[in-house]
């Protein structure tokens, strides 16, 4: 948690979850809009990958060299976004990076998990279009982070 | 492969045969295949397995939806010479593919580590397929399953009853009990994290020797998104579809049956998935009970939540058990 110096009020912390949609980095620039340059704020941009179920690989070497893959694809987006928010007036040390596997958990729970490590007060998320049937067949991160998500504020972008 | 090396001769295999088939299918020559290949291995052939010699009948074969039988050339019958039991023999046969339903496509891939792992898991159990699995001769895991005597859910389940009415008052409470008990088993599953992967009505077959459904097939598994289960959830409400309705309750068939009925229906009736089969079976059959149809109605387009867990369903249908029994 970011904090000022004793006595100074916390700042607020976000936590943006992004991938490497468009409704991903709409949120991102959506962020910048709104607080980008006040004084307060500390960010965490979030990517979480997917849980690489050993089923879909030959070898636990093509696991390991997908995760690994995956979690260079995903920091590298991570720094662009850290970039695009520090531009809109963010000091550096005020946007941080993080990027881990899904593990077994939803990406929802992924997102709670790290929200409730970091104390943010905020989760920032962009809203995938799905169809009806996609969300009823896979879900959606944004709907279940409305339902289950306690003790913060959700954004959902639009 | 040498007689030799594998402890048996010839003539010791041709009298283990001859032991469990007719004469007359007998051959005449008994050939011991390499089991790494199944395009190799032939009806008559013996292979063997963790030191029990098999001999090989015919490929399996699955039909969908009304299609002609495919031959699943990795997928043969075979007796087992040492105890006489037909045993279905599944060699690796890895695919990796896109699956479409409509216009979303999935990563989807068929692992046999994912059933030889079920299989662990679930061993003992009626309400699964029973069997082991042995490394092949290039070490890769080739599945030995019992033969499971019996028909499928889709076959029986249209079968019952004279008509409609007939079948949901004298044989829909016991078919529903059954039900319950086949989505139970698939809860088992969810809670020690595995998904079956393929859940359809001809992946249940009723065992003639116990009477209850076996789920069968557990080697596909999907990627999921948000909801690591959902996909197993919509197969489970397909079946609870199909069996209240007696079978496939489509719009084409209800519009040469009963066009009033059609008139009634509101796009939102359908299957969320499948929008020609009607979800909203109580519009077609108004005997069918309101918590039974609000179960069935998480499955139609016009479904505003969803089930995300075995627990969730398992709830609703209790309470449509309980209302049937007070009818």
């Amino acid at each position: 948690m970011d904090t000022k110096n004793s006595g100074q009020p916390k700042d607020k912390h976000f936590l943006i979850a992004v991938d490497e949609s468009e409704s991903s980095k709409r949120a991102v620039l959506y962020v910048a809009d709104i607080v980008g340059g006040f004084p307060g704020f500390a960010l965490t941009l979030l990517s979480i990958i997917p849980e690489p179920e050993e089923d879909f690989f030959d070898s636990e070497e093509e696991q390991t060299a997908w995760t690994r893959e995956k979690l260079e694809a995903a920091n590298r987006l991570l720094e662009n976004y850290r970039q695009v928010l520090i531009q809109a007036g963010f000091t550096p040390e005020k946007v941080r990076i993080r990027s881990c596997v899904g593990e077994e958990k939803s990406f929802a729970e992924a997102i709670l998990d790290t929200r409730c490590d970091l104390s943010c007060c905020t989760v920032v998320v962009g809203r995938h279009h799905k169809s009806k049937t996609e969300e009823f067949l896979f879900g959606s991160t944004s709907t279940k982070l409305i339902r289950e998500a306690k003790n913060c504020a959700v954004w959902v972008i639009e | 492969m040498a007689l030799g090396d594998i402890g048996y001769t010839e003539s010791d295999l041709r009298g283990m045969v001859r032991k469990w088939v007719s004469a007359d299918r007998v051959p005449k020559r008994v050939q011991v295949k390499d089991t790494s290949d199944f395009f190799r291995v032939d009806y008559d052939d013996v292979v063997m397995l963790g030191g029990v010699p098999y001999f090989v009948r015919n490929n399996e074969r699955e039909g969908r939806f009304g299609l002609e039988d495919e031959p699943k050339f990795w997928v043969k019958r075979a007796i087992d010479l040492l105890t006489g039991e037909t045993k279905v023999l599944k060699w690796v046969f890895r695919e990796h593919f896109e699956a479409r339903i409509g216009s979303l496509v999935f990563e989807c891939v068929r692992s046999p580590q994912k059933e030889a792992r079920i299989l662990e898991l679930v061993r003992g159990r009626k309400d699964f397929m029973q069997g082991t699995t042995e490394r092949d001769s290039a070490g890769h895991p080739l599945r030995i399953l019992d033969y499971i005597r019996g028909r499928t859910l889709s076959q029986i389940t249209p079968m019952l009853g004279s008509d409609h009415e007939d079948f949901f008052y004298n044989h829909f409470p016991i078919v529903l009990d059954e039900y319950i008990g086949i989505v139970e088993a698939i809860r088992f599953l969810h809670q020690l994290g595995e998904k079956h992967g393929d859940i359809r009505r001809d992946h249940l077959i009723k065992d003639e020797t116990t009477g209850r459904y076996r789920w069968i097939d557990y080697d596909f598994n999907y990627r999921h998104g948000e909801s690591r289960f959902a996909y197993d959830l919509f197969g489970l409400g397909n079946i609870l579809v199909f069996i209240t309705g007696r079978g496939d309750v489509t719009t084409n068939r209800t519009l040469a049956d009963s066009p009033g009925i059609l008139d009634r229906l509101s796009s939102d009736d359908v299957n969320i998935v499948f929008h020609n089969r009607v979800a909203n079976l109580k519009k077609v059959y108004p005997y069918i009970p309101e918590s039974l149809n609000r179960v069935l109605m998480h499955f139609s387009a016009g479904a505003q939540v969803y089930y995300e867990t075995t627990e969730e369903l398992l709830e609703d249908l209790g309470e449509a058990r309980e209302e049937l029994e007070r009818r």
